[in-house]
């Protein structure tokens, strides 16, 4: 294949966002635009979100190709997220990417979006062997690449931290997203409510944390021996301790010299300040990687197809079968090994 | 402290806790302090080291009824997070094992399997199974050592979990007899976890085969 421009598309469509990034095979970022489902109440219902990204999609695609002053004839490659997620959403991506690919008679890769968010990382930071900290509202690993995989070496064994923070934030009546929010509350307290703290070797369990805070919120005690601020505080607390436990556990294990934290939830001050800390203890390098590219994005999609494309090239039609469960420690990283 | 109790030197330090050498009361000592972590808030930070210090001195504590051989416990401080126990002398497993005769090896691991089994016969899960977590002493006793991981568990898959660790690092480190060891190994185990038991014990080693068939433990080539 004679690729012209060396220039890729990017598509993002795993949870609420349709992301669209346009990226040269350099890594050069030319455009990248998102479009967020805001849910008026409740969570992100997958078939609501279907809907709304539906009817933007083509809108979105036509706005990035517009911001990188290309026309669509000038891509070469086509790369989207085909795991993991919410089934009906990951769809879309699949769908609206083959068409792409066809009509425009271009190669198409299908890429795990959780190794995207550490390959963005990797080229944003230039981080060469990290251990990965990635936290967001669909998932929480720490992960290190090792034998030719980004294998994980810790998780949750439940509900992601994202998803306990947004979570919490809907029941005292905050918004989507309730990340940045619950933070600014957090930082007006210095209160501690005991809340259980459950990590298993490299796991952790948030669920329980979940539920201990529902019950501080919904107690006659409440806004009466302590406040929402307090609540706030003693959650955010418990649950980066224990992620930064299993990261320094982690760390210790793999012998990483490096600490990338990514993922929605990496925006989170407190948590950054934990993790540096224990970066500086064992004199490790942290980066966190730039707030654009740590939520889900087209680009960190784009760069991923890009690496696999350079390294062994596209993926069949039948491998472009979307696959919601997938774990990123089933799949080997050829430009890696 | 008073001048009974001697802390004379640093001999080991983890990610959680540092091991001290000394005396308690004319007795030679370890000392194990789960050390504070600063980037946690002094309210759980206290807590999780006064909890899991109470925690691994309860489960020596019990763990020594079953006929398993580990320190014993003289003092707990948990206002220190420290477990004064009694200092086992002799070499780390992890050093000698590949230095040993066969038939001392299938003994070893034999007994290992033993212990591995009354342990998880009584509920008990210990969370790290490693040759670096046994000591073999100069009269040829093997002693189980820390239980900074334990947990109480009845479950198949905590058992299983527990064995596969350990099946883990006899390849990792002990790789040129590895057929050799973790077989006399299960064969203890089997043998400890007792005839009316069997069933039960059956049901655990199965499940180490499902554990390593998920993606997670192993490489593509390996896998079934």
């Amino acid at each position: 294949m004679n690729l012209k421009n060396n220039l890729t598309l990017g598509i993002e469509s795993t949870a609420h966002t349709w992301s669209v990034g346009i990226v040269e095979f350099s890594g050069k970022v030319l455009s990248l635009v998102n479009d967020m489902f805001i849910p008026e109440k409740g969570g992100i219902h997958p078939i609501l979100v279907k809907e709304q990204h539906l009817s933007n999609f083509m809108q979105i695609i036509n706005k990035a190709l517009d911001d990188a002053s290309i026309s669509i004839k000038e891509i070469d490659l086509i790369a989207f997220s085909k795991s993991p997620g919410l089934g009906p959403i990951l769809k879309i991506g699949a769908h609206v990417a083959r068409m792409l690919s066809q009509l425009l008679g271009i190669p198409i890769v299908a890429v795990n979006h959780c190794i995207a968010h550490i390959e963005i990382g990797r080229f944003l930071s230039k981080i060469e062997d990290p251990l990965t900290l990635y936290v967001s509202g669909g998932n929480t690993i720490v992960s290190a690449y090792e034998s030719g995989r980004y294998q994980i070496f810790g998780e949750t064994l439940d509900i992601p931290i994202g998803n306990l923070i947004d979570s919490f934030a809907r029941d005292v009546g905050i918004p989507h997203p309730g990340g940045p929010k619950v933070e600014a509350l957090a930082r007006e307290s210095d209160n501690y409510l005991h809340l259980p703290y459950v990590v298993k070797g490299m796991d952790l369990s948030f669920s329980g944390l979940y539920s201990a805070a529902k019950r501080l919120i919904e107690s006659k005690d409440y806004e009466n021996k302590y406040t929402l601020y307090d609540v706030a505080n003693s959650l955010q607390e418990t649950a980066f301790a224990m992620l930064t436990e299993v990261t320094e556990r982690a760390l210790a294990h793999t012998g990483k010299s490096e600490i990338l934290l990514t993922g929605g939830v990496a925006a989170n001050k407190r948590l950054q300040e934990m993790i540096k800390y224990i970066s500086r203890e064992h004199a490790v390098r942290f980066e966190v990687v730039p707030l654009k590219y740590a939520g889900d994005n087209g680009a960190m999609i784009a760069w991923t197809g890009i690496l696999r494309y350079k390294s062994i090239g596209g993926n069949n039609i039948s491998e472009t079968q979307i696959n919601p469960k997938e774990r990123m420690d089933q799949i080997t990283i050829p430009w890696r090994s | 402290m008073s001048n009974n109790i001697i802390v004379e030197k640093l001999i080991h330090k983890g990610a959680e806790a540092s091991l001290y050498y000394g005396s308690w009361f004319g007795k030679e000592a370890i000392f194990k302090k789960r050390i504070p972590k600063g980037y946690r808030i002094e309210q759980i930070d206290k807590l999780l080291r006064y909890n899991r210090t109470l925690n691994e001195a309860k489960a020596l504590i019990r763990v020594k009824n079953y006929g398993v051989l580990v320190p014993p416990v003289y003092e707990i401080d948990v206002e220190n997070a420290t477990i004064v126990m009694k200092y086992i002398k002799g070499e780390k497993l992890k050093e000698i094992l590949d230095s040993l005769t066969t038939s001392k090896k299938v003994q070893f691991l034999r007994e290992i399997g033993k212990s591995i089994a009354y342990l998880h016969k009584n509920g008990h899960i210990h969370g790290d199974i490693t040759t670096s977590n046994m000591i073999l002493t100069p009269t040829q006793d093997l002693f189980i050592v820390d239980f900074g991981l334990h947990d109480y568990s009845d479950s198949i898959e905590d058992k299983s979990t527990d064995l596969h660790l350990f099946k883990r690092v006899l390849l990792s480190s002990h790789g040129s007899d590895f057929t050799i060891c973790f077989d006399a190994f299960l064969e203890g185990y089997s043998e400890g976890y007792g005839i009316e038991k069997n069933s039960e014990c059956r049901d655990i080693l199965k499940n180490i085969l499902v554990i390593e068939t998920r993606g997670r433990y192993v490489k593509k080539e390996d896998r079934l």
